[in-house]
């Protein structure tokens, strides 16, 4: 029963968050094909580099290898696959959105505004084909491997062109290549914040034929009518394997051997407003029966500083408590508390607002409403919406009163299905909250709240506790999107194919 | 019967459309396009039409044949048709049925009881189409069978009713009220959601002096005025 | 042509049942009626504004006039009609994964219905079936159901507070009016048009839209 997944022909990236494995330092490259064949050439010699998904063991024991000192993933956009001259009958199979591409996607996106298409970095003006990843244990190892890439770029005597027209530190806006990496404190260790101060990427979805699932699986996979959680299908995050509606994703392009262990990215450069969301967390701030932190905690659903779910630390006290609490556990009791919770003490929201980040992107059971038994599992609604986040922290935030300059996050997130998943979060979870019985008010962080209409939310008070729920009004738009598109991440199988000009649909 | 739940109704209208055409455009062809081209929201007839929740139009031109295969929780059937022969394999195919005429078909949620409603929609039904000519409903059904019978309210609800079919359950997901009494309650909710940020914090008194002029102002209980039209998209 | 009016999607659906079987999807149509707690998942969904299951017997298509030809069919037919929030597209997965058994019972005595799960062969089946709404009106495309059951709440709450409350000594005004807060906090979502839910319908909406300035 039990799935294996063939981690030498996945790329390690949709496995691997690298960050995890000290990989502190990303860049990102954004290439262009004028000719198929040196395409295709271009595209071999990447593949003999890539990095597959087979786990990493200082003792490089059977099965594993060392941990490199760099990383490199490929992935295309839909007319870059175009470019490598894949048959018509293998483009045809690929979905809309995918096909259409991140910029044409805005009115379901909400990219409107500053996050208008218009508004992104240069690159996106230049048609993006290729999208490749250095992920590195230090700049040196990025820049080596960026060189061997600039070398292969060379060889292939302009069929391969690298695009500029990133944002960069110094106000330059023709860099090219996207860097990001971990924030470090001001002892110079790395932390897994971003420059909001939220710490990221601690509770992503765990599924079928992952390792160590039943450790990492709590308030993570999906969850069950008798309280359990079990790993969520893998055809959720990969195609050619079931999937939660028990068949392969219909996403999936034919042949079997381009889509099996392949998946989609959604690449998103996100620009942080630092300086407007820390006056805004001071001002709202001045209403609200509580600390500053409390607060921005209520937006996220997790504290700044630790992550703390604030469905178990709901106020200035319990948070507290619950850092004794977790001061006092070990390796896994902490990653427990992290993670392993429902809101089903929590129903009405007075702890953990209906509004906030991660309620928003996982409502585990909680859109059952307290409704026993409404629905075939609790995680119904939730189950097939599901997404793998990746990504770094890019830029430096100079002058945390300003909003100006080039830090942000970089997003990246991957699943089988775009439109079923991330496209849905984003608009109808993020952006819009009828499922959430809110109308259309929208996520406090990353909803694209319109200086014209102002967005309101209401953080829930006990319910019959006589106390009125807390508004907080006027908010603004606190992050921007600067870029982006929607990528299909081969197989390593597949590249090969790709790269040979050898995929065949008939 | 189940075409009422408690004060709202389900109204279910079949009404076939003449075979033949005028030129070289059918008779049924000419309603799609009349039903195709009415304004929307504000602007639909239906809006002029009291107490509509949500209604809609299309034409059924035929049912469908069952070419698709099925699948059974227990066992799937076409595993083991292969034990049969061929002819017998396609005797078990489904049979295909096809309509004689074409349906006009309105499907409309409202409240309160149908005659009241009907003479509703014959009387106050009328918009400007797309060419800029004044209609009435006589438009949208010129086209159906024995129609030109209709000359009032009273041949127009004997009509609708010839053609009217029986719902075998109605869900209703939101209220039974009036239509005015639904756009008048969220009117008040957009209305008191706003008063309820604004005035987040402010003392005692400040509050209830700025409530008795949101009552004045808004007045919970005039089902005219001020509220939402019905059909109104934008905010 | 749009089977989406603001935040509501029309759907049509007809299908074939054995007419010796229109017995048993009446009788169930009946239970389902009486006994609220089978229709509890597409409560608490709360997607729906109105629904409706008809059964037309394969001799009731209405017919007005000797002229009309008699329908000569061989299967009755069950039309559904819905009124849902989010598209079809958006939505099928949540119908599929909420309600599956809900889906398969009403359904389960039509020709050649594929069952609920796995996914693909039912959203086909419906599609297969679907017709395609010519002109749909909504009398509130900014409300969702769920904004309409709010409505009444908040509505019937201001009128009763008001009577109780309104002329109090301010302190005692200002301790009912949290109360009337609280009790009303989770009906203050803001209503505004629905988000895009798709790209041709809107582009379709914009060119009407368009025609009417012309």
């Amino acid at each position: 029963m039990t799935h294996k997944l063939d981690l030498t022909d996945i790329q390690g990236n949709i496995i691997k968050a690298y960050g995890r494995y000290n990989f502190q330092k990303a860049r990102y490259l954004f290439l262009r094909i004028d000719d198929g064949n040196k395409g295709r050439k271009f595209v071999g010699a990447i593949t003999t580099k890539v990095t597959s998904a087979v786990p990493w063991d200082k003792q490089d024991t059977e099965g594993t290898s060392a941990v490199p000192q760099a990383t490199t993933n490929i992935a295309f956009t839909f007319d870059g696959l175009q470019a490598l001259e894949i048959p018509t009958a293998s483009q045809r199979g690929f979905p809309d959105d995918f096909i259409m591409g991140m910029s044409k996607r805005k009115d379901i996106l909400g990219d409107d505004g500053p996050s208008d298409p218009a508004n992104w970095d240069k690159v996106w003006k230049e048609k993006v084909h290729v999208w490749i990843s250095i992920n590195g244990q230090s700049i040196d190892a990025v820049k080596k491997r960026y060189e061997w890439i600039l070398e292969q770029v060379e060889a292939s005597k302009g069929g391969v062109v690298l695009l500029t027209g990133h944002r960069g530190e110094k106000g330059e806006d023709n860099l090219p290549y996207q860097d990001a990496s971990v924030l470090y404190d001001a002892t110079g260790m790395p932390t897994s914040k971003e420059h909001f101060g939220y710490t990221d990427g601690i509770g992503d979805p765990v599924f079928e034929g992952q390792t160590n699932v039943p450790a990492r699986v709590l308030g993570r996979g999906k969850l069950m009518r008798d309280g359990t959680w079990h790993p969520l299908a893998t055809g959720e995050f990969l195609l050619g394997h079931v999937d939660e509606a028990m068949e392969y994703p219909k996403t999936a392009p034919k042949p079997w051997l381009l889509a099996h262990n392949g998946t989609y990215m959604v690449y998103r450069k996100l620009h942080e407003n630092v300086g407007t969301f820390n006056r805004f967390l001071e001002e709202q701030s001045k209403s609200f029966d509580g600390s500053a932190e409390m607060l921005a905690a209520k937006f996220a659903g997790r504290w700044r500083n630790n992550g703390a779910p604030i469905v178990h630390a709901p106020d200035d006290a319990s948070k507290i408590e619950w850092d004794q609490r977790y001061a006092a556990a070990d390796e896994a009791g902490k990653r427990r508390m992290l993670t392993d919770f429902t809101y089903n003490e929590d129903i009405h929201g007075a702890k953990c607002p209906y509004s906030a980040h991660l309620r928003r992107i996982n409502p585990r059971g909680s859109l059952e409403f307290g409704v026993k038994d409404a629905y075939d599992t609790p995680g119904a609604l939730v189950n097939r919406r599901r997404i793998l986040r990746r990504g770094l922290p890019y830029g430096e935030v100079k002058d945390s009163t300003r909003d100006d300059g080039n830090h942000g996050i970089i997003f990246m997130a991957l699943n089988a299905d775009i439109q079923r998943q991330f496209e849905f979060v984003q608009q109808q979870w993020i952006n819009y909250a009828n499922d959430f019985k809110e109308g259309n008010d929208k996520e406090v962080l990353l909803g694209n709240h319109d200086a014209k209409n102002p967005s309101k939310v209401v953080f829930s008070a006990e319910p019959g506790s006589g106390k009125p729920p807390h508004f907080v009004s006027n908010i603004p738009r606190l992050v921007e999107t600067r870029g982006g598109d929607y990528f299909f991440i081969p197989s390593i199988t597949a590249l090969k194919a790709i790269a040979a000009g050898i995929v065949d649909p008939t | 019967m189940a075409t009422k739940s408690g004060n709202a109704t389900a109204l279910t209208v079949l009404s076939p459309i003449k075979n033949g055409a005028v030129d070289e455009t059918s008779y049924a062809d000419i309603t799609r396009e009349r039903c195709l081209r009415l304004p929307i929201h504000e602007n639909s007839p239906l809006s002029k039409v009291p107490n509509t929740y949500l209604a809609r139009l299309f034409i059924l031109d035929d049912v469908f044949y069952e070419s698709l295969p099925a699948n059974d929780a227990v066992f799937n059937f076409s595993d083991i048709t292969s034990l049969f022969s061929d002819s017998a394999r396609k005797k078990a195919l489904p049979r295909k049925d096809h309509l004689k005429s074409k349906y006009l078909v309105l499907s409309s949620n409202f409240y309160g009881n149908l005659e009241d409603y009907l003479v509703g929609m014959w009387e106050k039904w009328s918009y400007v189409d797309h060419e800029g000519n004044q209609r009435d409903i006589r438009h949208i059904w010129e086209h159906c069978v024995a129609f030109d019978r209709v000359t009032d309210s009273a041949s127009f609800i004997s009509y609708i009713k010839r053609c009217q079919l029986d719902a075998s359950l109605f869900f209703n997901g939101s209220t039974d009220d009036s239509l005015q009494e639904q756009l008048k309650s969220l009117y008040l909710k957009q209305e008191f959601t706003r008063f309820a940020v604004e005035h987040q914090g402010k003392s005692a008194a400040e509050i209830q002096q700025a409530f008795k002029a949101f009552i004045e102002r808004a007045q919970p209980e005039n089902l005219e005025s001020p509220t939402w039209s019905p059909g109104k998209s934008t905010p | 042509m749009s089977n989406i009016a603001g935040k509501a999607y029309a759907m049509n659906v007809i299908t074939p049942i054995r007419w010796y079987m229109v017995w048993i999807n009446r009788l169930i149509f009946k239970i389902a009626l009486s006994n609220p707690s089978t229709l509890k998942g597409l409560i608490t969904l709360s997607l729906i504004h109105y629904a409706r299951w008809v059964i037309i017997p394969r001799d009731s298509f209405p017919r007005l006039d000797p002229s009309q030809p008699k329908e000569e069919l061989n299967y009755s037919y069950m039309l559904f009609f819905s009124n849902f929030n989010g598209s079809w597209d958006q939505y099928v997965d949540s119908f599929t994964f909420a309600i599956p058994s809900g889906l398969d019972l009403f359904w389960k005595w039509n020709v050649r219905y594929p069952k609920s799960v796995p996914l693909t062969p039912f959203h086909d089946y419906i599609r297969h079936n679907q017709i395609d709404t010519a002109h749909y009106y909504n009398a509130y495309p900014m409300a969702a159901s769920n904004d309409v059951k709010s409505a009444k709440i908040v509505k019937k709450a201001l009128i009763d507070f008001n009577a109780t409350s309104a002329d109090k000594a301010p302190e005692d005004f200002l301790n009912d009016y949290n109360k009337l807060l609280n009790n009303l906090q989770h009906h203050f979502g803001d209503m505004r048009p629905t988000p895009i839910v798709s790209l041709s319908a809107d582009a379709v909406r914009k060119r009407h839209l368009q025609s009417q300035i012309d």
